[in-house]
């Protein structure tokens, strides 16, 4: 007996920690959400060029488009375009759209339209990046400006980082004479990024502009300038008119170093406009549409998601069978529940997901109640079992047709779907309440009948809860858990809840 | 809240055991499963008790078949009182006694005629399995009707008084005395509503009442008191029940006899879940026996010792001697 219930404990055990280790893996290495609502945000990102077309030489419009090296997966990439070709080459950290086309006149509109979103992303590579560089040539009263500039920020400051973001606020001091002299009068992000470059260059700090949108819905927007610099490590981000440090994580790269966004041939006066604006997509959707590229989705391919959609429905109302059953283990053995059979409640549940709730407990007690007081009837005839069950039976099925025809024509669309409710269940139901009816007396036909229909009702109220149905349907690893639970309670030897008040009467002395 | 915890508390002090705790510990650990057909069918507990030499009713007839209700008057005959019972039923359920004869017809022990087509239908029912654990097709037992010892005249109503006693490994470690009452329909069953009252093991000299799960004092049908009425022949009954476990070979059963003014003790049936209202009855738990039980077998086993029936009784008279 020892040796058995050692050998129950490493199981238990066994079961659990596996459940919860297969669970734990899923949600946080393959970032698998873990309720429904879970949801991403998808975004839309428009690209409008427009231009005239000169209509005698060839036309030839190169563009930027997001590298997408980071934290950011594209999902769908399109070029709209009547008349041209397009091609797309990646150059050193960017991507370069070309469209061309050998004539054309008037005005033309291109767009570039990009769907992505920020989860299941792969793994980013190591940075690297230079992390010297020659200082620019500097001549005169610029030269002496930088260098007087320069000293103070040297004084204060002690890396990389804190060196750039105290040429920053330098450059962005406007009682800065200095500044003021190498800004000129522009106080553009463009020339403030042109000067933290003069000035870095001389500390032979390398630095690199790139040009970002904000993902944020509704407006349209110009691509901002940052800076970024490699430390050896990784690259350190600044925005050159705040000195704000770091990236934000609602920026998106569109692409980096000084080269002006699009460049045109054979055409006059583009213009180019954003347009962003997002959607909300259910998060476990996204993971099986963002494709095979993260083991996320190749592993939802080898759990229940791998099935057709219709077989998923099927297994979505199974996989919730065993809650049902723990529902009734509980309430039986820990609260001392007395039901008719041990898992008709389950079934009966079942059938309420058909019906609804309130309905479905109306209709179960009217069938009931109508089919008990029709074995009665059928008890004078002295039938036999098989025959008076049969009887019951049709009686059950006319009962239902009857119902299903008056609330149709009454216009009750609710009772059509009893015609599914299994009837077998009721039946029996029926029979065995109808036994216990005579041998135990009404009053106990009548508490079991109420047990059964709560523990129906509890079981029903668990196994259509949303989320918990999504999460023993996507983490299945649950169900071990619950088997472990469950040969717990196997062993369980406390009092039932009911026996507390059955035995209330050894401690009135 | 905290009063459940409290009585729960108590409860385990006092050494109740509940259900969960009969059947993981008892039930499960001491029954083989491959034996309850031995005690779920009457007529097999039967056959074995005949074999072992001990007392039970004479069985009249078996009923199989459809066909063999044609036999029926035929078995009856020259019987004016007889039980039918299902071979596979618990808990008392599909029992008719039949008390005389009546113009034709039966007069059950509750005063009600019946046809012959009536117990006819019976019959038909109990094969059909309608009375049978399983649900199964089952088997019904004509047999002796006992007839109670005068002694329980003014403590029982109808039907027949029986002593329960819990045998756990051979040795009887809670016994009681159920009686019929109007509610019960003369059977002896407590959650019918019959009484029980608990019995001291060493004297047979009955305890308190309880009735459902209520301590009660005397019968609700008499008004007699219940305690202190001498059970009669009460060492052949613990006797007899220490030698079921060599009949059934299950380590936790539920002996039922009956006393019978012409026969004496008999053995009416076995139950391998035996209840747990005895505790009430008896206003004791049965852990603590059960316990003191399992220390005392496991001890013998150690010894190399086994002990006959007589030597278990006495042993436990000497332990739970109220």
């Amino acid at each position: 007996m020892r040796s058995l219930t050692l050998h129950l404990k490493v199981l238990i055990i066994a079961l659990v920690s596996l459940g919860i280790l297969v669970t734990a893996y899923q949600i946080f290495v393959l970032n698998i959400p873990v309720t429904e609502h879970e949801t991403d945000n998808l975004w839309n990102i428009d690209a409008k060029i427009e231009f005239q077309a000169s209509g005698n030489a060839p036309v030839k419009l190169q563009m930027f488009v997001p590298p997408l090296s980071d934290n950011y997966t594209s999902l769908n990439e399109s070029f709209i375009s009547k008349n041209y070709g397009v091609s797309v080459n990646k150059q050193n950290d960017n991507r370069q759209i070309t469209w061309s086309a050998r004539r054309n006149a008037g005005k033309q509109t291109l767009y570039y339209r990009m769907v992505l979103t920020t989860r299941y992303g792969a793994e980013q590579a190591k940075p690297t990046g230079p992390t010297f560089r020659e200082s620019l040539p500097l001549e005169g009263m610029e030269k002496i400006a930088a260098e007087a500039l320069l000293a103070p920020i040297r004084q204060h400051s002690a890396d990389i980082e804190t060196f750039i973001s105290e040429t920053i606020k330098r450059v962005n001091n406007p009682d800065d004479d200095n500044s003021k002299l190498l800004l000129g009068r522009d106080t553009s992000a463009e020339r403030k990024a042109d000067v933290i470059d003069l000035v870095l260059s001389i500390a032979r700090v390398p630095m690199q502009r790139l040009h970002t949108l904000r993902l944020e819905g509704g407006s349209s927007q110009e691509p901002e300038l940052w800076i970024r610099s490699f430390n050896g490590k990784k690259w350190l981000y600044f925005n050159p008119q705040t000195g704000q440090q770091g990236l934000p994580a609602d920026r998106l790269v569109w692409w980096y170093g000084d080269e002006p966004l699009f460049n045109l041939e054979g055409g006059s006066r583009p213009q180019v406009s954003f347009t962003i604006n997002s959607s909300e997509i259910n998060a476990i959707r996204l993971a099986q549409l963002t494709g095979s590229a993260s083991n996320a989705t190749s592993f939802l391919d080898y759990s229940l998601y791998g099935l057709p959609l219709s077989t998923q429905q099927t297994y979505q109302v199974m996989i919730m069978i065993p809650i049902g059953v723990l529902v009734i283990l509980i309430l039986r053995n820990l609260g001392g529940l007395q039901t008719l059979g041990t898992f008709t409640p389950v079934l009966i549940a079942l059938a309420f997901r058909e019906t609804q709730l309130g309905f479905g407990v109306l209709l179960f007690s009217l069938i009931t109640a109508l089919g008990l007081s029709l074995r009665s009837y059928l008890e004078h005839l002295k039938l036999q079992m098989l025959p008076r069950l049969s009887v019951v039976l049709t009686f059950v099925v006319v009962l239902i047709a009857v119902i299903s025809l008056f609330s149709h024509k009454l216009g009750l669309e609710r009772g059509l779907s009893i015609s599914l409710f299994p009837m077998v269940i009721l039946t029996m139901t029926i029979e065995r309440l109808s036994i216990t009816w005579e041998e135990r007396g009404g009053n106990t036909a009548f508490k079991v009948a109420i047990g059964t229909l709560l523990a129906a009702t509890l079981a029903h109220y668990l196994m259509s809860i949303q989320e918990l149905n999504y999460f023993v349907f996507t983490f299945p690893g649950v169900l071990l858990i619950m088997v472990g639970f469950m040969l717990a309670m196997g062993r369980y030897r406390g009092y039932r809840l009911t026996e507390l008040f059955r035995f209330k009467a050894f401690l009135k002395d | 809240m905290f009063g459940l915890i409290k009585t729960w508390r108590e409860l385990e002090a006092k050494g109740i055991m509940g259900i969960n705790r009969r059947n993981a510990d008892y039930v499960l650990k001491y029954n083989k499963r491959s034996l309850y057909p031995v005690v779920d069918d009457k007529i097999l507990t039967k056959e074995r008790a005949i074999a072992n030499g001990i007392n039970v009713p004479k069985m009249y007839g078996i009923i199989e078949t459809e066909k063999d209700i044609g036999k029926l008057e035929q078995i009856l005959a020259g019987y004016d009182d007889f039980v039918i019972k299902p071979a596979q039923g618990a808990g008392g359920d599909g029992i008719l006694v039949i008390a005389d004869r009546f113009e034709g017809r039966y007069k059950t022990v509750s005063g009600k005629i019946i046809s012959h087509d009536e117990i006819e239908y019976q019959v038909s029912n109990i094969l059909t399995g309608l009375y049978s654990l399983g649900g199964g097709r089952d088997r019904a037992l004509i047999e002796y009707r006992v007839k109670p010892d005068p002694i329980f005249k003014s403590i029982s109503y109808e039907g027949v008084p029986d002593i329960r006693i819990i045998v756990l490994q051979g040795y009887p470690i809670m016994g009681m005395l159920r009686l019929p009452t109007r509610q019960s329909g003369g059977k002896a069953n407590l959650h019918q509503g019959a009484i029980g009252v608990g019995v001291d093991l060493a004297t047979g000299l009955t305890l308190q009442g309880t009735w459902l799960n209520n301590k009660i004092s005397k019968h609700p049908d008499t008004t007699q008191p219940v305690a202190n009425v001498q059970l009669p022949h009460w060492q052949q009954f613990m006797e007899l029940a220490a030698s079921c476990h060599e009949l059934c070979g299950l380590g936790y059963i539920g002996v039922d006899m009956v006393l019978d003014q012409e026969q004496g003790p008999l053995i009416l049936e076995l139950n391998a879940r035996p209840g747990l209202n005895i505790q009430i009855a008896n206003n004791a738990g049965l852990t603590p026996r059960a316990h003191a039980i399992e220390a005392h077998v496991a001890q013998l086993k150690k010894d190399g010792r086994s002990e006959t029936p007589a030597e278990r009784v006495a042993l436990v008279q000497q332990l739970f001697a109220v």
